[in-house]
């Protein structure tokens, strides 16, 4: 656990060497799918290879060149305007500040040392013009998918950022601490995420990976996981799915649980409802080991007899999240390896019970996962 | 004051929103000789079908995005979600369909039929991002940039747009009251983030928008961050830092409301009781004597380069704005969008650049005191149809109190 105490002896986490492994790892990746250059537009692929601390904003924007990263020489080029959040290692010659004029950015980026003769160009996604904007930085350039070199150097953590993977989800404990408290009847889904937020900036890290994290389940009619907050109140008695995140220096954590709001106890049908749940998520879990796919998952969670939720059943963690993502049609071929993160998520639902969730983060180990979240499984047990 | 002839309502009519704007889009697919469009950003997914999503994380919200399809001739949109309920109730559920993964190799033959299901072969269709797996799936189309179809309809906004960006607005000024008082010595950032986000949620924000900006300005540029063109850094990301006494604070906050962004903007002091030195009150004035001379200009038919001169003549001659932004920019379900005033695109852009109502312009020119810091204010205006409406309304305290 990282407190806020000044550690002049250094960190308990070494960033430094946290930024040095994830370079060294995308320079393999690079060099393994022979890729000259990355230009990257991802956030999250951004702070991988830069460091760089970058400003939280809400959603997903379109692609444009935010790093770039030159395998001849080593260099790691960042779009930012000032130095600050930006690590020692990129000098302010690697530096390139905001455009709004296309020209003037394909001009700064024509000048970056060693990418004009790039033969292959990874990147992280496109835009139906970036073919053309990258002839004329690149003239004899490829433009490739950069998605498998990322993902394989992403894939695997380091202990270092095990370490912030774990920081984090005690940050999304003491989130879920906080909502636990303030869940009862009559209180707002709005209200609720307020609590969540508070809670994590409160702890100093306030850009949630996620502000949908609560959904009161009816008792009457039917069920479904909304994460859209909205002004329902929580009726007694009902299930409440408490789902919190946290980001760490970018990583991310999480857990969740699902709460009876009260005043009653638990009734056996709520039980029975969260017993299903989990006997299908311990199945889930148990093949988080390496060597099993993501159709092992899905096959752990189909053969209790439960149908696969919408939402995923399972994704990787790291700097948010990422690949492989297990859902209906996807991630069946994705293989487990050790030192990969997993969010695994169980859904059930039952009209005129209402619906729980619960969600663990686990480490693939050789020989089964290794749980990092840690709560009580709460009134519904 | 009214925009095409209506009033800015007090509460949005959500479905003529939708319906209006779906409108503009059909209109801009016939104008540009397109066959659809396939928008995947937020903001374009946002503006296109109405639907909301919970706020989160870039990465998470790429690769769980709602995603839209607009065919030309189909005055609904189809929408492709994990959160179909926040998709409009008026969304006939024959367009409203199961997530598609175009971000993702296992997503592509999803998403490869149900480009198939909407549009022929060959079809030219207009996108605003096209992630590789689904470059692979769309194969045997024309593809061209998203951003002249939905810029054009995206510039002016209609009247019930306007009042959705005037209710963003109004929650996050709301909340920033309730953090004005937190603002003495030794408080963090962060604690000022705290009590924001819980405020506006509990006021009826649908997502933050951007980690609120609580930055403290140094006497001189030197002092701050090296950049790469000399000038100020802004705005820099927030830290659990700890403010002192008399910092300069410059605020910056964005928060969602059915899709559209607010934009605060203030400069505050931190100390019990802040008073303005007289210094710092001569830059307030100054920022005072910039905003009005913009406004006085501010109606139909004047240019953005008239609009940056007049400020820049109201400043002694010399540019009241950041090196790296602008005097002003538009805000609707982006933050920051069309029309942009004082960029690096350059005077004949601005001149271009012809303001016409529905348009709205965030002014935040910047006075700098080199040696004293300085003081930035944003405001809103919607451009009317024979002047200018403000979107925005809070107090400059400590500054705008007559000591």
């Amino acid at each position: 656990m990282i407190g806020t105490t000044a550690l002049p002896e250094g960190g308990r986490v070494d960033f430094a060497r946290l930024r040095a492994e994830r370079r060294t790892r995308l320079a393999a990746a690079m060099a393994a799918h022979h890729l000259d250059a990355l230009i990257l537009g991802r956030p999250a692929n951004i702070v991988y290879a830069s460091g760089a601390r970058q400003l939280w904003t809400a959603g997903a924007r379109p692609f444009g060149p935010g790093a770039v990263v030159v395998r001849e020489t080593g260099h790691v080029h960042l779009l930012s305007t000032w130095d600050d959040g930006v690590p020692a290692e990129i000098p302010h010659d690697d530096l390139f500040g905001l455009s709004w004029n296309p020209a003037n950015l394909l001009a700064k980026l024509a000048a970056l040392p060693g990418l004009k003769a790039a033969r292959r160009v990874g990147t992280d996604s496109s835009s139906p013009g970036f073919g053309q904007f990258l002839a004329a930085i690149a003239p004899e350039a490829e433009l490739v998918d950069a998605g498998p070199a990322i993902a394989t150097a992403r894939a695997v953590k380091t202990p270092d950022e095990l370490a912030c993977i774990e920081t984090a989800t005690a940050l999304a404990e003491a989130a879920l601490d906080a909502l636990t408290e303030a869940v009862r009847p009559g209180v707002g889904e709005r209200e609720l995420v307020g609590v969540y937020l508070a809670c994590l900036a409160g702890r100093g890290e306030p850009a949630p990976p996620t502000e949908g994290v609560v959904c009161a389940t009816p008792r009457h009619g039917p069920v479904s996981l909304r994460q859209v907050p909205t002004d329902r109140l929580v009726g007694p008695d009902e299930l409440v799915v408490l789902n919190p995140g946290a980001r760490y220096a970018g990583y991310e954590g999480g857990v969740g649980r699902t709460w009876v709001a009260g005043p009653s106890e638990p009734t056996a049908a709520q039980r029975a409802l969260a017993q299903r749940c989990r006997d299908a998520l311990d199945a889930v879990l148990d093949q988080c080991r390496a060597g099993r796919t993501g159709a092992d998952l899905r096959r752990a969670w189909e053969a209790t007899g439960e149908p696969l939720p919408a939402a995923p059943l399972a994704h990787g963690l790291g700097l948010g999240m990422e690949t492989p993502v297990v859902a209906a049609g996807c991630g069946d071929g994705a293989e487990l390896v050790p030192g990969m993160v997993l969010a695994v998520q169980g859904w059930v639902q039952a009209e005129g019970v209402g619906g729980f969730l619960e969600r663990h983060v686990a480490v693939i180990a050789e020989d089964g996962p290794r749980v990092l979240s840690r709560f009580g499984r709460g009134p519904v047990a | 004051m009214t925009v095409d002839g209506q009033p800015i309502p007090v509460e949005a009519d959500l479905a003529r929103m939708r319906r209006e704007r779906q409108a503009k889009l059909q209109a801009q697919l016939g104008a540009q000789g397109l066959d659809g469009l396939v928008l995947l950003g937020t903001s374009a997914v946002a503006y296109a079908t109405g639907a909301v999503v919970p706020g989160m994380d870039s990465g998470r919200a790429a690769l769980l995005r709602p995603i839209a399809l607009v065919v030309a001739g189909d005055d609904v949109p189809h929408l492709y979600t994990p959160y179909p309920e926040g998709a409009p109730a008026d969304l006939p559920a024959d367009h409203l369909h199961d997530p598609l993964y175009p971000d993702l190799d296992d997503g592509v033959p999803a998403a490869t039929e149900a480009i198939a299901e909407r549009f022929g072969a060959g079809a030219k269709l207009a996108l605003d991002e096209l992630p590789h797996p689904l470059a692979r799936a769309l194969a045997g189309y024309r593809l061209v940039s998203a951003a002249a179809a939905m810029g054009a309809a995206k510039l002016n906004k209609t009247a019930d747009e306007l009042a959705c960006i005037r209710r963003a607005q109004r929650i996050n000024e709301i909340a920033m009251t309730d953090v004005l008082p937190l603002l003495r010595p030794g408080v963090r950032q962060t604690d000022l983030s705290a009590v924001f986000l819980r405020r506006i949620f509990e006021l009826g924000a649908t997502s933050n928008g951007i980690d609120p900006i609580w930055q403290p300005m140094t006497a001189t540029r030197a002092a701050g961050p090296w950049t790469t063109h000399g000038d100020i850094a802004f705005p820099t990301a927030s830290t659990d830092r700890v403010l002192r006494e008399d910092d300069v604070i410059w605020v910056d906050s964005g928060i969602h409301y059915e899709g559209y962004a607010s934009d605060f903007g203030r400069t505050w002091l931190v100390g019990a009781d802040p008073r303005p030195t007289d210094r710092q009150r001569r830059q307030y004035e100054r920022w005072r004597e910039v905003v009005e001379a913009t406004l006085a200009i501010c109606k139909p038919g004047v240019t953005a380069l008239e609009l940056g001169r007049a400020a820049i003549a109201a400043n002694g001659g010399h540019k009241p704005w950041i090196e790296h932004f602008y005097l002003a920019h538009g805000v609707g379900t982006d933050s920051a969008e069309m029309p942009l005033i004082g960029t690096d695109l350059g005077e004949a852009f601005d001149e271009a650049m012809v303001l016409a109502p529905g348009m709205v312009l965030v002014l935040e020119p910047v006075i700098w005191d080199e040696g004293a810091a300085g003081y930035r204010s944003e405001d809103i205006y919607a451009i009317t149809d024979d002047g200018w409406e403000a979107l925005s309304d809070y107090p400059y305290d400590p500054f705008g109190v007559t000591p």
